[in-house]
């Protein structure tokens, strides 16, 4: 056992009330309880839960979940989580704890949604198309977002492409997590860079495996449908628990689009030649 | 040479899924996921416990449209082994001789694509998350992170998750 471990089975025996309100909901088909020791923190734990998941939520009247979250706080204020009965976290900042908080439902929901397959990416729309780009967190990902949207394309994720069975994905459209030098993380609404989301579900056009790297030159080899599922699985949240379901809509996902492997250099050049390219191939598939 | 060998494919633990000229095999036990080109499927789609190697390269030869020699299955063979594809354990035939060395030799006379085997560890499942807490991606390779949905990315969240 972890000294973390230890410690953390330590803090439990400081959280000894009994959770006296709770909520049940229902998000992509999955059923989450959030119970608290008071309502204070189960209102904040929804508004938490509906942030996580886009308002994705529907409050159900029963009591049956497949998955418990409950919050407590101790005399001192700080704050525990626990998943299904097991401490998971605690933490005397409350704005950290919350973050974890909508971090791990976000996972749960992903991990486990039923008739969709959560993948780690930045998505746009264009002309109808959509254009993933699978990449791990600090890579770029929401810079490029930002950067295709300035130019026009429709905004449907900085976090997750939602694909559904057919392989369509659908917008997943949180507020775009910008991150500045100088005030450090923000969430900023599409809309207040004058982009719009994508309103309707989309085939994948693209497929877009790149990281920003200084003085790169986009050079991109192209994948076979094979090669690009692979280095998609990395960032597909259900491979493990739904493997079958989710490499079969990947398959769906992917079949027809274009997958480039390249790093790249600053997104603001790159979204503009990346259309114009993007709309060269598109243009030439459809006479071919 | 071990050509009265009779492979097994490994059908077990792993989810299949056909794609355009290749396929893809998730090893649920190990959480790592194989690209196996049209040549190396064949191979192992041959792989049934009745075929020697022998036979298999005639068999993948006939839908293949290009001569097969048995080397040319063994390095699919080699392939499928290490990656713990086959059912039944297979004496590679290539001891003394590395597989560089042998796609060389079989590369230079053969118009079949050569056997590749891609693999990948795929990250833990997301739910194994405990702590997972984090200021930098290197906190979480290590405990109390080892177990967390991602092992080398630390979230805008502080997770360490993808």
């Amino acid at each position: 056992m972890s000294l973390w471990r230890i410690e953390a089975l330590k803090k439990n025996l400081s959280y000894s009330r009994a959770f006296d309100s709770e909520i049940v909901f229902e998000s992509y088909g999955v059923r989450v309880k959030i119970q608290a020791t008071d309502a204070e923190l189960l209102r904040e734990a929804e508004q938490t839960a509906r942030k996580a998941l886009v308002d994705r939520i529907r409050i159900l009247d029963t009591k049956e979940s497949e998955h418990t979250f409950g919050i407590s706080s101790d005399k001192n204020d700080t704050l525990f989580l626990l998943q299904n009965g097991e401490q998971i976290s605690f933490d005397s900042s409350r704005s950290r704890f919350f973050k974890f908080f909508n971090s791990m439902l976000r996972i749960v929901v992903a991990e486990h949604a039923s008739g969709s397959v959560f993948i780690h990416a930045g998505v746009v729309g264009w002309k109808g198309k959509a254009i993933v780009m699978p990449a791990d967190s600090f890579r770029g990902k929401t810079t490029l977002v930002r950067e295709l949207v300035r130019n026009g394309a429709e905004y449907y994720s900085d976090e997750y492409a939602v694909l559904d069975e057919d392989g369509l994905v659908h917008a997943f459209p949180r507020d775009l997590s910008v991150r500045d030098p100088e005030f450090g993380e923000m969430d900023v609404p599409v809309e207040d860079l004058g982009g719009k989301v994508g309103s309707r579900p989309i085939p994948v056009g693209a497929v877009l495996i790149t990281e920003y790297q200084e003085n790169a030159d986009w050079d991109p080899t192209k994948l076979t449908v094979g090669q690009g599922i692979m280095e998609m699985i990395p960032h597909t949240i259900p491979r493990n628990f739904n493997t079958e379901f989710s490499l079969k809509v990947l398959n769906t996902a992917v079949s027809d689009a274009i997958i480039l492997k390249s790093p790249r250099g600053d997104a603001g050049d790159f979204a503009i030649n990346f259309l114009s390219f993007f709309d060269n191939f598109t243009n030439l598939a459809r006479i071919t | 040479m071990n050509n009265s060998q009779r492979p097994i494919a490994r059908k077990s633990g792993l989810v299949v899924q056909e794609v355009p000229d290749e396929v893809l095999v998730y090893d649920l036990e190990s959480n790592k996921a194989h690209c196996l080109n049209q040549s190396a499927a064949m191979i192992w789609k041959s792989c049934d416990g009745n075929n020697s190697v022998s036979e298999i390269a005639k068999l993948v030869e006939s839908q293949a449209g290009g001569k097969v020699t048995e080397d040319f299955v063994w390095l699919a063979l080699d392939q499928l082994n290490e990656n713990n594809l086959l059912q039944n354990e297979i004496r590679s035939s290539f001891e003394g001789t590395t597989r560089r060395e042998v796609i060389k030799k079989i590369g230079l006379a053969s118009m079949v694509a050569l056997p590749v085997i891609a693999s990948l560890v795929a990250p833990q499942s997301a739910l194994a998350a405990a702590s997972c807490a984090c200021n930098n991606p290197s906190q979480c390779g290590n405990p109390p992170n080892s177990q967390c949905p991602s092992t080398t990315n630390c979230n805008g969240s502080g997770l360490c998750a993808p």
